[in-house]
């Protein structure tokens, strides 16, 4: 390189730093965590993280202060993705290698269409409040009017006033949270394919997109939750969609989430997870060390303890056969083909909320101590043994 | 006879202090007697709020919250350590319950907050179908069997304590002691040596043992071994008269005058101690050094005095006489000499912390009162003691015997030793300028810096560094808000972006806040699921999660959260980090009703001092070299006078700071004065070579002839000065205090070059000034 070429590229240089340090240095007043883009941090894999998922090309987990992180070889370092918020990511779900999305705290979801590299807003906490208020003082004047016009029996009569309390109730809810802010978490997110997308959260929310989230429908009244359960979890095998949560419930869907029936639940505390394993196994897992198996859509279940009576948090296909879990207190078991059980207990003794394994079988947990890597599971059974 | 000629030529100052000599002797006696009484009371100190820059804007924010913070800061941590497999031993578990008691019942102790596995507090708890359950994490039916101990092993997994008040590797465990800054019953200040002590007798001495080891650490176990350690700076005091004792005798040869000069200098350090005590500062482990100073100092004035009395005897005067001439002679250039030791120190006023402040006071205080004992009362001690005939003889022989030693430094005049000793100082000053670049600002050993780092606390400290989840380098960020605003969602929501701001600073381990209280609080609350990690909108859910906050993450009246940054280490490189980065946040974020404000913890207070260190640090030194300067041109009337005397304590000031680069020496409050000291009595040693030198060349000798006379009249008393300052001063080396020693090395080798450099470096500047000129003038 000549000398003049090192001095224009030296001016280049140093006009790309100074408008970097210039848009570092705007001044935020009014922090609004939703619309704070997510802060490119060396600490990403060790933040609190609280899910993670594989494409076909990639690993991705999300968690706290916006962090989505991202690697394609198993053995490449973390990037972080860019994201234009700062929320508690909770849940990350991918239709295909390309498009995914991500929910959290303060009703926000965001998607990607370039593989989890960059993430777009695609509701924000304020956006979802204001759509609760309009669809339920829709349902609240539609049920009213069915019940002026009413000549059906008194237990539908019951029912429908059931429904108006409930719709009423929620409207209120929402009618305060445009002046306190949204409060609810969305919980887990399930999509099924590029356009259809589940979303479920805190005291009974549900969203569904048929349009890859342009549009998000509001669910919550489709299924009968008049205690306000929270609803944890959303999976779906080849027939049914399922969503299970807070105090056993556990409801299945025909019909694209049009309808739900409650299911038997085999349990009355809280499940965190639901997973369908490659053998369209269902599983649901939850507090204190409750793991139930179904091998048929949930009509009836078949219950593994682990040794610890710790919460289990999340499940995944193990590459040998069978599951891996992973939950608090650092717990990681593994249930074979046969049921049988192998458990450890990760030194750091952090909570973990998710769990998978990439291409070369090597087993991934997040959790309060961010990303934990096990090259191999019944080694470290062993050792600790 | 000239008997008569000698009272007549007298001066105003002779004559009042000969005139009524017993009436001296009498007032003398007199105020030693009342200044010792005061002097007797005076104890070391090592006052917190004096080590600190009080005027910087991180103390002044501190001290608002200076009594919120305190149950967060004053703590003391006993590691009780077993050498079994585990500590689930029926024997360990009783040893830590009765250190536990006997702790409770040590004055000062804040009962209330004392945590171990044996305190109530402590407990456990889980989540089940029907929400939390819970207990101590002694079993209720405790009864040391092995059911017991298994079940205790449980409940320690399942409280979250392991890391905390359980070592990770289950060979130790902590007992948390909280004290009170004030006893709540007497409203008495908490004595630290006292409770310092309580600790060793009633914890240490009492259960350490074969099989358990105790490690205690904490603010009050520091403050009390720097007390201890002072008080052992008493025996380096005996130790250093001693030697001084020994060399004034192989010096004149007369126990009387040795040990006239000896009482006399003691009696200035008596004085100077009556009158700190009379206007109310105290001694602390810095100003420990003026004694010191203020001892050799005298010593070396008083050489001088002893040494004319001796020349005069020789010459056949009369006690009185001799002493008389030797005041006339010596009280100008003795009065300058200490006048401009005085001046030197008073720079040190400039720099705005009170301990050095106190230092450059009690030294003034110290040079003034030498004055008086050393110029005043030896030569009227000596008028009626007079030298023994064994020191007259000893002189005798001393001013027809040629020295060797002498003979050696007059070498420098002569051309080739001038530009040989020229061109080494040059290499000795790229050195310093080199090595220089090294030295750091602050501290830069682990644990405790004011003491060694092989020091049983610094080894105490590192053993519950290394086996607890705890850094002991704390960085305190104060977030003030309005009233009850401590915990409103808007505030958590931007201080949990400035935790996570921080955590992603280099140095910074680990952020914990009232922020981390609230989302631990939202997991704990939500059944353990993770994915309620996070801050609610709903003000009321926030202060539900927030209730278990522990004591001192939010003040009184909730207007105050600190939120604390545990740091790798307290070097300067990585607070200037943590500050620039807290300033960037405060730049980028500004929200109505938050202040993040700078800074607590002692990584807080200690970036603090660094940075008025660093700001003071070219501020004295062009202070000090411009009242050095100013002095010796007032005197010299000659800049290459003055270029003579000042180049050879610059080399020193240089060759120093290389030195404190590659012994890893920082700058730092114990450090920065001694350049001042270094620089304010070095300049003696110039100004008398530099006197005689010129008295010669004005009588019309040659420079070689000049050096000459000048050696033979100051040179020989300037080195002794030399050596007895420096040994005044290296007794310090061995103190248990680290500053102390540091101090005690810098201080020895600036005594000591600064008087070669005079001895050296002045000739052969003179040579090279006299050889430029005649050129130019040929």
């Amino acid at each position: 390189m000549n000398k003049a070429a090192v001095h224009v590229s030296a001016v280049v240089l140093t006009a790309l730093l100074s408008t970097a340090v210039m848009a570092n240095s705007a001044i935020h007043r009014d922090y609004e965590v939703m619309h704070a883009p997510a802060m490119l941090a060396k600490k990403a894999p060790q933040a609190v993280l609280t899910e993670i998922t594989r494409t076909d090309t990639r690993t991705i987990a999300v968690g706290d202060y916006g962090l989505i992180i991202f690697r394609d070889a198993a053995q490449s370092a973390w990037q972080q993705a860019e994201v234009p918020t700062s929320i508690f990511f909770t849940g990350i779900d991918f239709a295909d290698a390309d498009h995914g999305w991500a929910v959290g705290h303060h009703g926000v979801i965001v998607a990607t269409i370039d593989g989890g590299k960059t993430w777009q807003l695609q509701l924000d906490g304020f956006q979802y409040v204001e759509q609760q208020k309009a669809h339920f003082s829709q349902l609240v004047a539609a049920l009213e009017e069915q019940l002026e016009n009413f000549d059906g029996s008194e237990d539908e009569e019951e029912e429908l006033l059931f429904a108006l309390d409930d719709a009423s109730f929620q409207l209120e809810n929402a009618e305060l949270a445009l002046t306190e802010g949204p409060t609810k978490p969305f919980l887990d997110v399930h999509a099924v394919s590029n356009d259809d997308v589940y979303v479920v959260g805190a005291y009974g929310s549900m969203l569904r997109s048929q349009d890859g989230g342009k549009h998000w429908d509001i669910l919550d009244e489709r299924i009968e939750n008049p205690d306000g359960y929270h609803l944890n979890t959303v999976i779906s095998d080849d027939h049914y969609l399922y969503v299970a949560g807070e105090a056993g419930q556990v409801f299945r869907s025909a019909d694209a989430g049009e309808s739900w029936e409650l299911l038997d639940s085999p349990y009355n505390g809280s499940f965190f997870a639901s997973y369908v394993d490659k053998q369209q196994q269902l599983w649901l897992v939850g507090l204190r060390g409750n793991i139930f198996v179904s091998t048929d859509q949930g009509d009836s279940f078949e219950r593994i303890r682990l040794e610890d009576n710790v919460n289990i948090n999340a499940v995944v296909d193990a590459p040998q056969g069978g599951v891996y879990l992973v939950g608090n207190a650092g717990v990681i078991g593994w249930v074979d083909a046969n049921r049988n059980v192998m458990q450890m207990t990760h030194p750091s003794a952090a909570a973990l909320s998710g769990v998978m394994t990439d291409a070369d079988g090597r087993l991934l947990a997040v959790g309060q101590r961010g990303v934990i890597e096990i090259d191999d599971f019944q080694r470290a059974v062993h050792e600790q043994e | 006879m000239s008997k008569p000629s000698i009272a007549t030529q007298s001066v105003f100052l002779e004559r009042l202090l000969f005139n009524v000599r017993p009436l001296w002797l009498l007032i003398f006696t007199l105020i030693t007697i009342f200044l010792g009484w005061q002097a007797s009371q005076v104890r070391p100190e090592a006052s917190f709020t004096k080590m600190i820059p009080t005027e910087h804007e991180f103390i002044q924010n501190y001290f608002k919250y200076q009594n919120d913070l305190a149950s967060l800061g004053n703590v003391v941590r006993i590691a009780v350590e077993t050498t079994d497999n585990d500590i689930f031993t029926a024997e360990f578990q009783q040893t830590l319950q009765q250190i536990t008691d006997e702790v409770f019942f040590i004055p000062g102790v804040n009962r209330s907050g004392l945590k171990s596995i044996w305190t109530p507090n402590v407990r456990w708890s889980e989540v089940t179908e029907e929400g939390f359950v819970g207990g101590p994490v002694i079993p209720d039916n405790w009864d040391a069997s092995a059911a017991s101990l298994e079940q205790l092993r449980t409940n320690v997994l399942r409280s979250g304590e392991v890391g905390n008040l359980v070592a990770n590797n289950f060979k130790s465990a902590l007992i948390v002691v909280p004290l009170n800054e004030v006893n709540p019953d007497t409203g008495e200040a908490l004595d630290y040596q006292q409770f310092s002590q309580q600790l060793e007798e009633r914890i240490r001495d009492k259960y350490q043992s074969d099989t358990v080891k105790i490690h205690i650490t904490g603010f009050a176990k520091v403050i009390g071994d720097l007390i201890e350690g002072a008080y052992q700076v008493g025996i380096f005091f005996v130790v250093a008269i001693t030697i001084t004792l020994i060399m004034l005798f192989w010096y004149s040869r007369c126990w009387r005058s040795s040990f006239a000069v000896l009482a006399c200098s003691f009696i200035a350090v008596i004085w100077q101690l009556g009158i700190i005590k009379l206007i109310g500062s105290g001694i602390n482990p810095y100003s420990m050094l003026v004694p010191f100073l203020v001892f050799a100092i005298g010593v070396s004035h008083g050489v001088q005095i002893i040494n004319a009395i001796g020349n005069n005897s020789v010459a056949g005067h009369s006690k009185i006489d001799a002493a008389r001439i030797a005041f006339r002679s010596l009280y100008i250039a003795g009065l300058t000499a200490l006048v401009s030791d005085a001046i030197g120190f008073t720079t040190l006023m400039v720099i705005n912390i009170e301990v050095i402040q106190e230092l450059a006071i009690a030294a003034s205080i110290g040079v003034a009162v030498v004055v008086l004992t050393n110029l005043g009362l030896l030569p009227i001690i000596m008028s009626y003691a007079g030298v023994s005939k064994r020191g007259i003889r000893h002189t005798e022989k001393q001013q027809t015997k040629k020295h060797q030693l002498l003979g050696f430094f007059a070498n420098f005049t002569k051309p080739k030793w001038a530009y040989t000793a020229i061109a080494l100082a040059i290499v000795g000053l790229g050195w310093g300028l080199v090595y220089g670049q090294q030295m750091k600002i602050g501290d830069l050993d682990a644990g405790a810096p004011e003491l060694r780092p092989d020091s049983r606390y610094n080894l105490d400290n590192q053993f519950i560094v290394d086996n607890y989840s705890s850094s002991t380098d704390i960085f305190v960020v104060m977030a003030e808000t309005a009233p009850s605003q401590c915990i409103a969602y808007d505030n958590l929501e931007l201080l949990d972006r400035f935790s996570w701001h921080m955590e992603n600073t280099p140095g910074v381990q680990d952020v914990k806040s009232v922020v981390y209280v609230a989302k631990m609080g939202a997991f704990g609350l939500n059944e353990g699921n993770l994915k309620w990690f996070s801050l609610n909108r709903n003000q009321y859910v926030l202060n539900a999660n927030t209730s278990r906050t522990p004591p001192g993450l939010v003040n009184a009246d909730c207007s105050m959260a600190p939120v604390i940054i545990y740091l790798n280490d307290h070097k300067a490189e990585t607070l200037e980090t943590v500050v620039a980065a807290v300033e960037e946040f405060n730049q980028q974020y500004q929200q109505d009703g938050l202040e993040l404000l700078m800074a607590a913890g002692n990584s807080g207070i200690e970036a603090a001092t660094n940075s008025v260190i660093e700001s003071a640090q070219n501020k004295m030194m062009i202070w000090v070299y411009s009242v050095v300067i100013g002095l010796c041109l007032l005197t010299f009337r000659s800049v290459r006078t003055v270029t003579c005397i000042i180049l050879p304590l610059m080399l020193t000031t240089v060759m120093s700071q290389g030195l404190m680069g590659v012994l890893g020496i920082g700058t730092k409050v114990a450090t920065l004065p001694v350049i001042a000291l270094g620089v304010g009595i070095g300049v003696d040693y110039g100004i008398y070579i530099y006197a005689k030198l010129k008295e010669g060349l004005a009588a019309g000798m040659n420079l070689d002839e000049s050096y000459q006379y000048a050696l033979s009249h100051t040179g020989k008393a300037v080195g002794f000065t030399g050596l007895t300052l420096a040994i005044g001063v290296a007794t310090w080396i061995f103190s248990p205090i680290k500053f102390q020693a540091d101090m005690g090395i810098l201080l020895t080798f600036m005594f000591l070059w600064n008087m070669l450099g005079a001895m050296i470096l002045i000739p052969s500047l003179a040579r090279m000034f006299a050889n430029l000129s005649r050129k130019r003038h040929a």
